[in-house]
């Protein structure tokens, strides 16, 4: 695998982890709800991919929207039933109760499932691949690279052009006036945490696809899901975008160099970038300069 | 007939008791003012009206039912609208996207994004900008557009004139014939005197939560006012 192709495979994982990004932002932004449990919902949605295609005839693509559908309505049913009952402007309340969900969740899924690490093995496809200028580039990282752009463009779209989308930025701007204007916020507020965890499975269970995953990768998702949050800012798709490829690029890149690293490198990136953000860069521009 | 009656209505924020038993009332189809110095509630007063802030005591009949303890949104729906004050545009929309958000759940009724437009002829022209983006005043007319796109039966208007230079206002002011005109009842706070009065027919004067005053706009002198406003009863 050339570096090149590592490139490739860390825009594809990256992708993904931009997937997780937004989901959380999504939650944070418009109701300030902190979902600690969001890499729980990621790892869920891996399972559930797993059980639909071990035990049932459905193509992968059928799945997918499935996970989808179900992430969507207990992501619905996450906010109708519990974390409506914890708005306000203390976000510590929801964050103690996801974070309660998400160890009930965890040990769940150790009980039912055992602490063993799986796959999803999606068969002859996981090997095709074309070559392009003497490089050889998977289908599969393709594809997925491809839904995780239609997804952020789908948001995109959804956020500017529809009524949902306008009530969702509203309501992370002012919820009083927006009730004022007839609309009522915990429905808007379901539904978006809804669509918040539906990305986080769909990009759970594509991920699942390329690595593996045991009852416990959660916490690791959850990492990933704050660090692009943070590096490409609160409240901007094309932040959440970008910051993925950049930790999913320096991931993959840093496997290459040393292959027992596994996700060291993408979080010293996230510790450089902090860094960097807090440097006064100005003076130290200024002495380099001379 | 009344479209809205307060009826002895307390308000509390947690212990503390921001309007005592006020009393008051809108007819159909007229616009009323209350004034009062920083502090006398006003602005408490619509907010329990719509529904942000709920009454403790007392009823707050609009249209013959006692709205004074149903949820904000619903409030809103049966034909309530507000302009708030400091304006409160949502910033991350448009000025188009602010005037559809005030649409979206409308009533039905004469109000349309087009009609609004003909109100301010200058929205027209920013409708693309962000809402962040234009002058006080620019704002101050896209608030009172959202508001009348939910084809409210009255509009609550809270400090219209706050930080707006005197032209700007008038100009605002000049349209509420052609709003009173479409059916809509009125409801002006304002710390200008002279702007409420000229604009209503009758006005009550709130002080540290009480009524001290209602009179009729047109007669009312300028020394009841003074002592309704500031408190010394004696002459």
């Amino acid at each position: 695998m050339s570096f090149v192709e590592a490139i490739l495979n860390g825009l594809m994982v990256g992708g993904l982890y931009g997937l997780f990004g937004l989901g959380l932002a999504l939650a944070f932004g418009i109701m300030r709800i902190v979902n600690i449990a969001h890499g729980e919902f990621v790892v869920l949605a891996a399972y559930f991919g797993m059980i639909l295609l071990t035990l049932t005839p459905l193509p992968l693509p059928i799945v997918v929207v499935c996970v989808a559908a179900t992430a969507f309505v207990l992501g619905w049913l996450l906010q109708l039933a519990l974390l409506n009952r914890f708005l306000g402007p203390n976000p510590v309340p929801s964050m103690i109760v996801t974070l309660g969900l998400s160890i009930v969740v965890r040990n769940l899924l150790v009980r039912i499932f055992g602490a063993n690490i799986h796959s999803i093995d999606i068969g002859p496809l996981q090997n095709v691949g074309f070559r392009f200028l003497g490089l050889s580039i998977g289908a599969v990282p393709l594809i997925i690279f491809a839904v995780a752009l239609l997804l952020f463009f789908g948001m995109h779209m959804l956020l500017q052009h529809t009524t949902l989308g306008r009530a969702f930025r509203a309501a992370a701007d002012d919820f009083e006036i927006l009730e004022t204007l007839g609309f009522n916020r915990r429905r808007i507020y379901n539904v978006a945490m809804g669509v918040a965890v539906a990305l986080a499975a769909i990009a759970g269970l594509l991920l699942a696809m390329r690595s593996s995953f045991g009852p416990f990768s959660g916490v690791e998702r959850l990492l990933i899901a704050f660090e692009v949050v943070i590096i490409g800012g609160l409240g901007s798709l094309r932040g959440c975008f970008f910051g993925g490829l950049f930790l999913g690029v320096v991931q993959v890149v840093g496997l290459k160099l040393a292959p027992n690293s596994g996700p060291l490198f993408s979080h010293l990136a996230f510790f450089v970038v902090l860094l960097l953000r807090q440097a006064n860069l100005a003076p130290l521009l200024a002495w380099a300069r001379k | 007939m009344n479209l809205i009656a307060l009826e002895n209505v307390d308000i509390f924020y947690g212990d503390l008791q921001a309007t005592f038993g006020v009393t008051l009332h809108v007819n159909a189809g007229e616009t009323i003012a209350i004034i009062g110095a920083n502090g006398a509630g006003k602005s408490t007063l619509l907010h329990a009206i719509i529904g942000l802030t709920l009454a403790r005591h007392g009823r707050i009949v609009f249209d013959g039912e006692d709205i004074a303890r149903v949820r904000c949104d619903l409030v809103a729906r049966r034909g309530i609208a507000l302009v708030p004050e400091g304006r409160r545009l949502f910033p991350s929309l448009s000025v188009e996207e602010n005037l559809l958000m005030g649409a979206a759940r409308a009533r039905p009724g004469p109000w349309t994004l087009e009609s609004v437009y003909e109100l301010f002829p200058t929205i027209r022209e920013l409708r693309h900008q962000p809402a962040s983006d234009i002058s006080g005043g620019q704002q101050q007319m896209v608030a009172i557009g959202r508001a009348l796109l939910t084809n409210p039966r009255l509009l609550l208007c809270d400090e219209l004139s706050l930080g707006l230079a005197p032209k700007v206002i008038a100009d605002i002011y000049t349209r509420f014939a052609e709003i009173r005109e479409r059916g809509v009842s009125i409801i002006v706070v304002e710390q200008d005197i002279a702007r409420a009065r000229a604009s209503s027919s009758r006005l009550y004067c709130l002080l540290k939560g009480r009524i001290t005053l209602e009179a009729s706009s047109a007669t009312v002198t300028l020394d009841d006012i003074r002592h309704a406003y500031f408190g010394d009863f004696l002459p």
